[in-house]
Order: structure tokens, then C-alpha cells, then sequence
């Protein structure tokens, strides 16, 4: 009887492993890259550049600073919105799509909010330095988000709730690859 | 009567303890739970820590099966898993401190660190279970049950609780260290069931296997329902 008690909680653990898929590295991403005024001439055109990194300070690291943490914020909740729908029994599609149409194009601007000199040296933020050590890495875990939401816009406008969901989990898991690397627990 | 020649007790050594025999305090799930209760806090801690969000989940639910476990078994399992055994009133807590308490397995002292180590587990296993994370990509299975803004105070709430989990922990902790400096291995107890039982004192009177198989069933169901989403599976 006891072996049972502690067989079944191998069991009940052992049902914990059915996270998703890993998504692979997104490439040929065409980034927009606002909030800098210098041209990125020498940058390669199919990914975030380089310039998505350039330094800023003062105000103008103030206020990307506090675009980024509105931003992610708001890609959280829309997050939240598509999440409690497609775990319903009846997913609202409409609730869907505005907020994957909304997280996919915060997505985008989302390339202007990590120059240098918006580390947690400067003011309470949850980004890491190591975003400014490793770029290149960023850079493709960014592009790959970015991949991540258009192709689940995509995907949300059309009606397959079982491919909705696929794609909402890559989404998930691109989002997560660069937090797990790049956030601190210094946000909220 | 005073005839008779009576022994007495040299030194430090009282009779009874000389004469006192190794029994089972502890029952096998009373061990199983107490020791898996300890295991799964760690690696919900760990797991957490490491963004293991869906094992935490998981986790948190192993948890909430251990302790509805053990809430029947504290109803109908052996004597000294009984809640209404070891959960004592003021005036045994005071008696206890006037070394006036005699008996096996907890001390009403103790019994009142059972009830709020427990009780902290349940809020925090509770909070987790609404609770969602920040980034939309987990949810606890009863998240759908309050709105996402009372989802995000719940994991909030739940984040805070933990301190007062561990506090309860490193108490309890620090009270077993203080019986060994004592002289009374607690934690080797917990392990192998065997304590010292005086003469004179009731021993444990084992609950029923069929009955341990009916808790854990009951335990099984109520998890399964939970997972499911409550109600009639969901809000």
C-alpha cells in the first residue's frame, strides 16, 4: 500500500513533463528599429542590428526604459487575455486576435527598447547586463520572438483553436527563452 | 504496603526511563507524508528558482494530494496522527510547560507547530493553485476561477507567503537541533517510526491499511478534480 503511495507520486511528477516544444532560432527577421537617429548602414538587414544596441543616456534612456517596462507589461496582460481564453472550454477568437494583433506589434518596437545604458546601473529595471555582453545572442532570441508573434498572428486569425494553441506555446516558449537568460528579479 | 522495599532512582536516571521501550510512535504514511512534504517544498522552491514554472505547478499539486492525505489521516488514521489526539487547548499547552504532560508522539507544544506548518502549506499550496504567472504563460488550475488581476495578486501574496513558510521551517528545525543538544534524536524517529515509550503510557494504536488505501484515494480524487479545473471543470 505504501509503495502504491509513493509510486503514484512518481506518477503524479512524472506527469509535470509535458512543457512545450523548444522554438528554434528565428532568422531573416526584419526588425524596425525606432528611437535611434543614426543610420545603420553597416548592419545586416535580415536581423536586429547592431544599432538596436547603441548607447543612449539621460532623458532619452528614461523614457526608453519606461516604454520597454509598459511595453512588456502590456504584452503580458494581452498574454494573460489570450491565455485564460484558450484554457476555456470556449475560446473567445475575437479576445484572441485583438491581443495577438497587439502583442505582435509591440513586438516590433520592442527591438528600440534595449540600448546600452538602460541597464539596472541606471535606474530599477529587471534587464540584465549580460543583454549588453552577449548582443548577437539577444539579438536572435529578439528576432525570434518577433517571428514568434507574427507567426502566431497569424495563425490567430484564422479559426484551428488546436493550431492556435501550438502557436501560442511557441510564442510562450520565446518569450521564456530570453527571460529565463535575460531577466533579473528585479522587475514588476 | 510499607513493607515493601521499593527501588529508587540513582542520579539522573529515573526508573521509568531505564525501563522505557523502543514502539512505534510514528505510522509508514505519517513518515511517508512528513518526509515527501519536505522533499516536494524543496524542489518547488528549487524549480521556481530555476524557471521550472510547469514542475513548480506539478509540484504544488503532489503537495495538495500529500496534505489532503494527511488531513483524513489525521481523521481516522492511527493514534498519533489524529488531529484530535494532539491538538490541546491552553490549559494543556500550560500543563505541558509544567512538565505535567506524559505521552507519545506530539507534544502539545509541538502540535501547535504540526497545525501551523501545515495550515501555511495549505494557504500557500491555495494561492498558488489561483495564481498566474506574469508573463501569461502559466496558470495555477484554479486561475480561471477569480479574474487575472486577483490571479496576479494571489502570485504576489504567494511570492510573500514563502517567508512565512520558511520562518515556520527553520523553526521547526531549530527545535529538533535543540532536542538533539538534548539528547533526543528526533529526526532518527521520523525515519525509522521507533521512539521510547514509557511504561505506563498507551501505545500507538495503528490505524488500517484499507483505510490509509481509502485516504489516498479520496487524496487522488479531490487532486484530479482540482487539475481539472473545479467545479464542474472549470469556472
Amino acid at each position: 500500500m505504501i509503495r502504491s503511495v509513493a509510486f503514484m507520486f512518481v506518477i503524479s511528477s512524472a506527469l509535470a513533463a509535458c512543457g512545450g516544444p523548444e522554438t528554434s532560432q528565428a532568422n531573416n527577421v526584419q526588425a524596425n528599429l525606432s528611437n535611434t537617429a543614426s543610420p545603420a548602414a553597416t548592419a545586416p538587414p535580415s536581423t536586429v542590428t547592431a544599432d538596436a544596441f547603441s548607447e543612449i543616456s539621460g532623458e532619452q534612456a528614461k523614457s526608453v526604459m519606461h516604454e520597454r517596462h509598459e511595453g512588456m507589461e502590456a504584452i503580458g496582460k494581452a498574454n494573460k487575455s489570450i491565455k485564460r481564453e484558450l484554457e476555456g472550454s470556449a475560446p473567445d477568437l475575437v479576445t484572441v486576435r485583438t491581443a495577438a494583433t497587439k502583442i505582435a506589434d509591440l513586438s516590433q518596437k520592442a527591438s528600440g527598447w534595449f540600448h546600452a545604458g538602460t541597464g539596472p546601473d541606471v535606474g530599477k529595471t529587471g534587464a540584465k547586463p549580460e543583454i549588453w555582453r552577449n548582443t548577437q545572442d539577444f539579438a536572435a532570441k529578439l528576432a525570434a520572438f518577433q517571428k514568434a508573434t507574427a507567426a502566431f498572428n497569424s495563425t490567430a486569425s484564422g479559426s484551428d483553436v488546436n493550431a492556435i494553441k501550438a502557436s501560442f506555446g511557441e510564442l510562450g516558449q520565446a518569450c521564456k527563452a530570453c527571460h529565463d537568460k535575460y531577466r533579473s528579479e528585479m522587475h514588476h | 504496603m510499607q513493607s515493601l522495599s521499593r527501588q529508587v532512582p540513582v542520579g539522573d536516571a529515573s526508573l521509568s526511563t531505564a525501563q522505557s521501550l523502543k514502539q512505534l510512535v510514528w505510522d509508514l504514511p505519517t513518515r511517508i507524508i512528513h518526509w515527501l512534504l519536505a522533499s516536494l517544498i524543496l524542489f518547488s522552491w528549487w524549480s521556481v528558482k530555476n524557471h521550472h514554472t510547469d514542475w513548480h505547478i506539478w509540484s504544488g499539486i503532489a503537495i495538495l494530494t500529500a496534505l489532503i492525505f494527511r488531513a483524513f489521516w489525521g481523521l481516522f488514521g492511527s493514534s498519533t496522527a489524529r488531529f484530535a489526539n494532539f491538538v490541546r487547548g491552553p490549559r494543556g499547552i500550560r500543563n505541558y510547560f509544567r512538565g505535567q504532560w506524559k505521552g507519545i508522539g506530539h507534544t502539545p507544544v509541538g502540535a501547535l507547530s504540526v497545525i501551523a506548518l501545515l495550515a501555511a502549506i495549505a494557504i500557500q499550496v491555495g494561492l498558488g493553485l489561483v495564481s498566474q504567472d506574469e508573463d501569461g504563460i502559466y496558470m495555477g488550475p484554479l486561475a480561471r476561477l477569480i479574474s487575472s488581476d486577483a490571479s496576479d495578486t494571489a502570485r504576489d501574496i504567494h511570492e510573500l507567503w514563502f517567508n512565512v513558510v520558511l520562518f515556520l521551517i527553520i523553526l521547526h528545525i531549530a527545535a529538533i537541533a535543540y532536542y538533539r543538544v538534548s539528547g533526543r534524536p528526533l529526526t532518527k524517529t521520523m525515519i525509522t517510526g521507533q521512539g521510547a515509550v514509557e511504561p505506563g503510557i498507551e501505545p500507538m494504536r495503528p490505524g488500517k491499511w484499507w483505510v490509509a488505501l481509502l485516504c489516498l484515494i479520496t487524496a487522488f480524487a479531490l487532486s484530479r478534480w482540482v487539475v481539472a479545473g473545479a467545479p464542474p471543470f472549470g469556472p
